[in-house]
């Protein structure tokens, strides 16, 4: 049986969990739109600006030496965490946002040609959906859509239908940001791949949440963000198969990505230096590796038991109130920590103030998810969002927040 | 000076109970305005009539915003356009209760942006020559 977190043990290491808000202990159900961080990462931030800092890759002298080799060494550990090959696969981005744009814009541009289909779901977050209608739209391409069933399941009957020899990249999210929904990738990217089309994995909730191993997977993209896993704002990874991130063309251009240039033109660095144009975000790489030997430290078997716990527990506790209705799957073995709800014909942008004068921080909104809204039939949602530090106490106050909003609004 | 409490309740009394919620057939302008995927939606109808404003609204969405609609109508039906038009986001979260709306001012201000657009857009349709 997998031992589950000391959550006790693991909150003590979040400062921030000790605040006030509105005069009450602060009940923080938002991770999902960006997490915590434990003070090993803020120390470790703050610390190489204290002693180490300096330019990397440019410099003979110590500092710069010591910086390159937190900074390589941070994308060493960040290319074990997800099991990849080699740590030249490792790209740093501003995120996952930035991650996905590279795929598109680069392989996607240069290998894109009217009439061929990318293949996303309807699921999807905007990061996930944008840039491939951008870059379809620039080269005749089109983009199609797996649906989702009711309960928030993705439909991969579909896929004999929607899979056809025009489909050149099939991108989904490993977990659903709004559905809290655990995607067969697996089944999806060797379907992919059976059609000649490449799979990118959206792991922005996945790889937080859940292990994470690209060449079991063998998905040939996966982007994710620091930040939803317990690292800094300002930087993501993009990970890829070496021989494809060879073959694609640059990103931005600028300094670090070339080996040399002349007036006439440029010769591209090696991977992963040629998709990192400019001074890289130095601290919050090194930020970044130490929040990854933070979860590796708790074990991301760990990390999903006691998130399977926690939601199971919310939606227990959830669907006991009247009128709240819950969105995705039932079953907290196919589900993240994720609760997205509505309750009775209060809006969520209300459901938020009130509970936000309890302590107690959820979204509300459409979570950049507005395609998947609009398939819902609703314009927005609320969603609590769970992680390594929540307790099931934290969930009954949200429990009681929501009877109260009830009461405000006589329902 | 109302206390928090009572100002939230006249906040719900507007929003269950809007003034001037209703379309307006003969209107000079009518604007749609929203936020932008959050899910509120105010619908301005705009004609003066013998020097006066007559509005009127439709709409949807969270408390601040459709609560802020009713009370703008109540406010400007009647008016000259330029005493209208003369109400700014300022005076209207004073009236909301600044203290409860100033963490959502693009829900509170909705309705008066949209009203302004609309002021506008029967300004542009009574100089187009006909």
């Amino acid at each position: 049986m997998t031992s589950t977190l000391d959550v006790a043990k693991v909150r003590a290491d979040f400062p921030i969990l000790q605040r006030r808000v509105h005069d009450k202990p602060l009940v923080f159900l938002d991770s999902a739109a960006s997490s915590q961080k434990p003070t090993c990462v803020i120390e470790a931030m703050n610390d190489y600006y204290r002693r180490t800092h300096a330019n990397v890759h440019r410099g003979v002298h110590t500092l710069s030496e010591e910086a390159t080799a937190l900074y390589e060494g941070a994308r060493k550990k960040i290319a074990k965490f997800i099991n990849a090959r080699s740590s030249r696969e490792i790209i740093y981005t501003r995120n996952t946002t930035e991650s996905i744009n590279l795929v598109a814009f680069t392989w996607g541009r240069a290998n894109l040609k009217a009439g061929d289909e990318i293949l996303l779901t309807e699921s999807e977050h905007h990061s996930n959906i944008v840039p491939w209608q951008m870059v379809a739209k620039e080269k005749g391409a089109v983009v199609r859509y797996i649906p989702v069933d009711a309960k928030g399941y993705l439909d991969t009957a579909a896929l004999d239908t929607l899979l056809t020899p025009q489909t050149k990249l099939v991108g989904l999210a490993s977990m659903s940001n709004v559905l809290g929904t655990i995607l067969p990738i697996k089944d999806v990217i060797d379907r992919a791949h059976a059609v000649g089309a490449l799979a990118l994995i959206d792991g922005a909730q996945g790889v937080p949440h859940l292990p994470t191993d690209v060449q079991a997977l063998d998905c040939d993209f996966l982007a994710f963000s620091g930040h939803k896993m317990c690292g800094p704002t300002g930087i993501g990874v993009l990970w890829g198969k070496r021989d494809l991130l060879e073959e694609m063309p640059p990103f931005m251009g600028g300094g670090d990505m070339i080996r040399k240039v002349t007036f006439e033109g440029a010769a591209w660095n090696e991977l992963p230096w040629k998709f990192e144009a400019g001074t890289p975000a130095i601290a919050e790489a090194i930020g970044l590796g130490v929040a990854v030997d933070y979860l590796s430290a708790l074990g991301m078997e760990a990390v999903r038991a006691h998130e399977r716990e926690t939601i199971a527990y919310a939606l227990e506790r959830l669907s006991e109130i009247p009128g709240l209705t819950l969105i995705g799957p039932d079953d907290p073995d196919r589900r993240g920590g994720v609760a997205t709800f509505t309750l009775d014909n209060i809006h969520p942008h209300d459901l938020a103030d009130i509970l936000d004068r309890e302590g107690i921080a959820i979204r509300a909104g459409h979570h950049c998810a507005q395609p998947l809204h609009q398939k819902l039939g609703i314009v927005a949602s609320s969603r609590a969002s769970f992680y390594i530090y929540t307790q099931r106490e934290e969930i009954d106050r949200l429990v009681a927040g929501l009877y109260k909003a009830k009461a405000i609004f006589k329902r | 000076m109302l206390t928090r409490q009572e100002q939230l309740e006249w906040i719900l009394d507007h929003y269950e109970n809007p003034r001037h919620k209703h379309p307006l057939d003969d209107a000079d302008a009518v604007v749609e305005g929203g936020n932008p995927g959050c899910g509120d939606i105010i619908k301005v109808y705009l004609k003066i009539e013998a020097g006066r404003v007559v509005a009127s609204f439709e709409g949807e969405g969270c408390t601040i915003s459709q609560a802020s609609a009713s009370f703008l109508m109540d406010e400007i039906n009647g008016r000259t356009l330029e005493e209208a038009l003369a109400i700014d986001h300022a005076e209207l979260m004073e009236n909301l209760g600044k203290e409860i709306v100033q963490q959502r001012a693009r829900c509170a201000t909705l309705s008066l942006d949209t009203f302004r657009a609309a002021a506008r857009k029967r300004e542009r349709a009574q100089q187009l020559p006909s």
